[in-house]
């Protein structure tokens, strides 16, 4: 059994580690063609991933509204929500679920004016705590503050016209903050974290880390 | 009094934003709006292809609802922009929520610019993968994508017909809210298909572009709905981006007087409390 539960998912992650990252450097048509079913290979492998996050969410909130756990109401409109997108999907005005999405059905319907219109909502409403935390919380303490709180005014002023109306050259102060200093730290975070990913991936390719695994490994 | 200001219902602070915008959206005001580099050089990449026979731009729809108000209208005045040069336009989409949006957003400019489906323009929809779609698409476009949204096959459509892989599109535009832009497009497609690639991000995620805009493996930055507004002001059209600059520019000024509001408060009470502190010492001296 551990063979199956440990051994052999190691040999996979082994080998298809090595595999791919080798046929990247193989300028061969073999290695292009190879490179070209394990895409496809991982495209399916993707697809079914799809099933199992469905699953895990509504497993999750059953449990919810199983214990009446607090907040269990929104549960019910996980529950409401799939089942009226799907049924609305599956229905396809008419056409059934084995043709593209027909337009002006329920779920185009409930697409655009609950799910875009909500989506869009939620995002907007950021603006106002925003704006509450600026004011609470936003404080010239210290230098370093200070100095990130002067950016933060210029960027604000030169990413929008009124910027412009007030002092010509705020957009082009505000473009040089974003291409000089902005760049610097962005470049040296992004070195960081993709050393880190390589040694991840490393990692998980000899063995080493296996929390992927999952269980007690 | 300060000590009340400072900790004020943040209620307050919610209306003032709620006035400032419904005030800009109700009485406008007309601002100047100049496109930044960044957004010519995604303008320009697609005016220089114009003319070229079977010119076609690759418009890849990675962002959900929640970035609609900032990247469907760059998204539409690139379709607008490609339909009025006689551009033809391929649609698809990383993200499955980005399916009814790209079709809404194609739907209207076609209808507007009388191009027709197939001929002018296609819509590929969504597929996973991400990277490996990529790099499917770089060795096979047909295979990647064999038959486009309606069930059509690409290698019969006049719009996708001459298309054999992902290097064969003129130009390649990728709308994203989330990590495709550099995480997918430029790691996969722009160092291994050496393509040309113009991004449109949302405005909280365009700083982490700047380095790949530096490096050049990006080659134009649409950021945010200024972005969007700029692009607008290029294709010479108001759209809502136009339209949201001025709810914008109120919410950022409203913002920062928040902030200075804030700080002024902040040190007149630290003053205070400095004094009162001083004061205090000098009694328990004497």
């Amino acid at each position: 059994m551990i063979f199956f539960k440990r051994t052999l998912p190691l040999v996979i992650a082994f080998v298809m580690g090595i595999v791919a990252i080798s046929i990247y450097y193989i300028p061969h048509q073999a290695a292009v063609d190879l490179n070209d079913l394990l895409s496809k290979w991982d495209r399916i492998i993707a697809a079914f991933a799809a099933f199992l996050g469905v699953y895990s969410l509504l497993y999750l909130h059953a449990g919810r509204l199983k214990r009446r756990q607090a907040g269990w109401g929104y549960s019910v409109f996980v529950y409401l929500g799939f089942v009226v997108m799907l049924t609305a999907a599956i229905y396809n005005n008419g056409a059934g679920p084995l043709v593209a999405l027909r337009k002006g059905g329920a779920y185009d319907w409930l697409y655009t004016n609950v799910f875009v219109a909500a989506d869009a909502s939620m995002f907007a409403i950021l603006s106002f705590f925003i704006a509450s935390a600026a004011y609470r919380t936003f404080r010239a303490r210290t230098t370093e503050a200070t100095i990130l709180l002067v950016a933060a005014v210029i960027v604000m002023l030169g990413r929008v016209p009124i910027g412009a109306l007030l002092w010509e050259s705020m957009p082009e102060l505000q473009q040089w903050l974003m291409n000089v200093p902005n760049m610097a730290a962005k470049r040296g975070i992004l070195l960081g974290v993709y050393l880190g990913a390589v040694a991840t991936a490393l990692r998980i390719i000899f063995g080493i880390e296996r929390s992927y695994l999952g269980g007690d490994e | 009094m300060i000590q009340k200001l400072l900790n004020i219902d943040r209620r307050w602070i919610f209306l003032f934003i709620f006035v400032g915008v419904a005030a800009a959206m109700l009485f406008p005001l007309p601002l100047p709006i100049r496109p930044s580099s960044d957004v010519k050089n995604v303008y320009n990449t697609i005016e220089s292809i114009k003319g070229k026979p079977n010119a076609t731009v690759l418009l890849s729809f990675d962002y959900g609802p929640g970035s609609e108000p900032e990247l469907q209208p760059t998204a539409i005045s690139i379709i607008r922009q490609c339909f009025r040069n006689n551009i033809k336009v391929v649609g698809m989409a990383l993200w499955p929520d980005a399916v009814g949006l790209a079709q809404a957003a194609f739907d209207s400019v076609s209808r507007a610019e009388g191009k027709e489906y197939g001929k002018d323009w296609t819509f590929l929809g969504y597929k996973t993968g991400s990277v490996t779609l990529i790099l499917n698409m770089g060795e096979d476009f047909h295979g990647a994508f064999n038959v486009d949204y309606r069930g059509n096959k690409t290698s019969e459509m006049p719009v996708t017909q001459h298309i054999a892989k992902l290097g064969s599109f003129d130009y390649v535009v990728t709308l994203a809210a989330g990590k495709t832009i550099d995480g997918v497009w430029v790691t996969y497609a722009v160092d291994r298909y050496r393509i040309k690639l113009g991004g449109a991000t949302t405005a909280v995620t365009s700083p982490d572009m700047f380095p790949y805009l530096q490096s050049g493996q990006l080659n134009g930055l649409v950021s945010g709905l200024a972005g969007a507004a700029e692009y607008e002001t290029l294709v010479r059209t108001q759209g809502s981006a136009t339209r949201g600059m001025q709810p914008q520019s109120a919410a950022h000024l409203i913002i920062i007087i928040s902030i200075i509001i804030g700080n002024t408060m902040y040190f007149v009470q630290r003053r205070r409390d400095r004094r009162q502190s001083v004061s205090g010492n000098e009694g328990t001296r004497s």
